[in-house]
């Protein structure tokens, strides 16, 4: 009895919590930035905040949308950066070589990024385990190269190493919009994972994830499974690419095929929750910000002690691997664990996640 | 190099992401030990070898021993993350910049008829195969080379017939780190190394050892035979230079994973 009503409390206090972050990121920016600068109000008088915000926002629809492929289909996916990247490049070169305006440009960013997973999936998801793994990197990392090298009579048909420009898109409040549309996007990320588990399609994919021979004898076409979510999950994906593309104005291998993306979307997954609605938006927001923060580019920042302003950034890196190594050894099902009412925080729940995968 | 990453995957059912970063650590040891006390670079290979196994038994024995029962994935990002730790304390250590080794001999070479071959890419050449040799030798005649193949045969028999597992398995990986940090001491000799410098050697490992085939030490070497063809193939397209060769690289693994995932050499498991 005690214990539920303090689970019950937990709960509470949990959604009352992002119920406050929820309005404040919502309606925070419609107040106009002058205003919250003289006010002086934490947070808002950076215009840096914007910026951050939005990428937060990116990493959520990242997140959530790898949590269909790795988090309930089971596949873990290594590659999903392309994706990103071909919706950035499908949105950039209609709007710069082809002139189509953003709006246009946009739909079919998903559109590509959904057709070329299901094209790469086809052979791809035949494959298991690490296998998959490390060819969806391969996959992901050929295609950044390919758009960077690709020439067709001496000119590099994709903007080659100096990248793509496109021109800027004219609205009053820019960084407003495209916080919107980013947020947006999260959105419609995170209700299409809402939908997906509760529909048979889901149902599906999480009986491929627990024993995929016993799906295929219950009658679930795996193969059409496992294709649709990762042609939904790239499409996601896609679809943050399209606007980050019109949003950053410049793109080119390095901000739209990075590597590391592939790991902190997992990691925010992991981190959130994987399977779950919420945790993998959840894992975004708590390690952007966290990365963003040891990085020393938050506006609410401290000095690390011992640490010369040189090496802050190395030292940053250094704390991101440890805590990745502490949250995969000590709290593999994520936080959301300890806010779903089931579990609490304690030394207990740390020693017995230690004991259950330990050799 | 490919060989250690491919025990390392083949036994203990690890990518080991933190591959590229043990090579890179073996390079700075090599590094160190030229400039500071004038050692041969050869010479120092013995004390890559040892002080990387050393390192990888500690982190086997201390980190990685404790998730090896948890899904796939937490293995791909916890040695992500001692990836990340590795590379970012050799960058506060060394700092960025290229560091390189060049011995007295490193321009010269063996002259046979009109045909130079320099000398340090042969003698890297014997030392691969002489690696490889001892790392066959110590899996198939000592003990604790047995018990890796039994536990690679079957994890749970082998403790049923009472090995010791958590040792077992930081051998194996100390043994794998060693080799990596022999080939990071003959990479410093070919090319200048920075901390960051290790990521595509942990992409070229996976694509060699999936190439070969997992588990056997001479599928491993077939492999990286094939992998350095194909990409100096790529490489020597005339008009593209050397781009397409990360690319061609990664075509072929994923060509090779799709129509023959046991690898070239390899027997299904």
């Amino acid at each position: 009895m005690v214990k539920g009503d303090s689970n019950r409390r937990w709960r509470r206090i949990f959604l009352i919590l992002a119920a406050v972050i929820g309005a404040y990121a919502l309606l925070a920016p419609l107040t106009s930035l002058d205003a919250a600068q003289s006010a002086n109000i934490p947070l808002l008088a950076d215009r840096l905040w914007f910026r951050l915000a939005t990428i937060i926002a990116m990493f959520i629809v990242m997140a959530t949308a790898w949590n269909i492929i790795g988090g309930i289909t089971g596949y873990a996916a290594f590659g999903n950066v392309a994706f990103f990247g071909i919706g950035a490049y499908t949105t950039g070169m209609l709007i710069a070589k082809a002139k189509w305006p953003f709006l246009a440009a946009l739909p079919l960013a998903p559109l590509v990024a959904g057709a070329f997973a299901a094209l790469v999936g086809l052979p791809l998801l035949r494959l298991r385990g690490h296998y998959f793994a490390v060819a969806s990197l391969g996959v992901g990392v050929a295609v950044g190269e390919l758009v960077q090298n690709i020439d067709y009579h001496g000119q590099a048909v994709f903007g080659g190493a100096s990248g793509l420009f496109l021109p800027i898109y004219s609205i009053d409040n820019r960084g407003l919009f495209f916080f919107y549309l980013m947020l947006a996007a999260a959105a419609a990320g995170i209700a299409v994972t809402w939908w997906v588990l509760r529909s048979k399609f889901g149902y599906g994919l999480i009986a491929i994830r627990e024993n995929e021979e016993a799906a295929a004898v219950l009658g679930v076409n795996t193969t059409a499974y496992k294709v649709a979510a990762f042609s939904l999950a790239a499409a996601l994906t896609g679809l943050a690419g399209g606007i980050f593309s019109q949003w950053n104005v410049f793109i080119n291998q390095d901000n739209t095929f990075p590597i590391e993306y592939n790991v902190q979307m997992i990691l925010m997954a992991l981190l959130g929750g994987t399977g779950t609605v919420f945790g993998p938006a959840a894992g975004a927001v708590l390690l952007q910000l966290l990365i963003q923060f040891l990085g020393g580019t938050l506006p609410i920042s401290f000095e690390l002690p011992f640490v010369s302003e040189t090496a802050r950034p190395i030292v940053a890196q250094i704390i991101l691997g440890l805590l990745l190594v502490g949250v995969v050894i000590f709290v593999p099902r994520g936080i959301i664990d300890f806010f779903g009412g089931r579990t609490r925080l304690s030394l207990g729940y740390l020693r017995r996640s230690l004991r259950e995968t330990s050799l | 190099m490919g060989v250690g990453f491919g025990l390392v995957w083949g036994v203990l059912n690890i990518v080991n992401l933190a591959h590229g970063a043990l090579v890179i650590v073996g390079g700075y040891i090599t590094w160190q030990l030229f400039t500071a006390l004038h050692l041969d670079p050869f010479l120092t290979l013995p004390v890559d070898a040892v002080a990387l196994f050393v390192l990888g038994y500690t982190m086997q024995r201390g980190v990685i021993n404790r998730i090896i029962r948890a899904p796939l994935l937490f293995t791909f990002l916890l040695t992500f993350g001692l990836n990340l730790i590795i590379v970012n304390v050799l960058l506060l250590i060394f700092g960025s910049d290229f560091r390189s080794v060049t011995p007295s001999y490193s321009g010269q070479g063996l002259e046979l008829g009109k045909v130079v071959i320099p000398y340090v890419p042969l003698i890297s050449l014997g030392v691969a195969i002489l690696l490889s040799a001892a790392l066959a030798f110590i899996l198939n005649r000592t003990r604790i080379g047995l018990a890796i193949n039994a536990i690679a045969a079957d994890r749970d028999a082998a403790q049923l017939v009472g090995i010791d597992l958590r040792h077992a398995y930081a051998v194996t990986y100390g043994l794998g780190a060693a080799c990596a940090g022999v080939a990071g001491g003959l990479i410093a000799l070919i090319q200048a190394i920075t901390p960051t410098a290790g990521e595509p050697y942990t992409l070229q490992a996976f694509v060699v050892v999936i190439l070969g085939g997992l588990g056997r030490v001479s599928a491993t070497v077939i492999g990286g035979l094939a992998f350095g063809l194909v990409e100096a193939f790529g490489q020597s397209i005339p008009g593209s230079g050397s781009v397409f060769a990360n690319a061609i690289a990664f075509g072929l693994l994923v060509l090779v994973l799709v129509t023959r995932p046991q690898g070239l050499m390899g027997r299904l498991r």
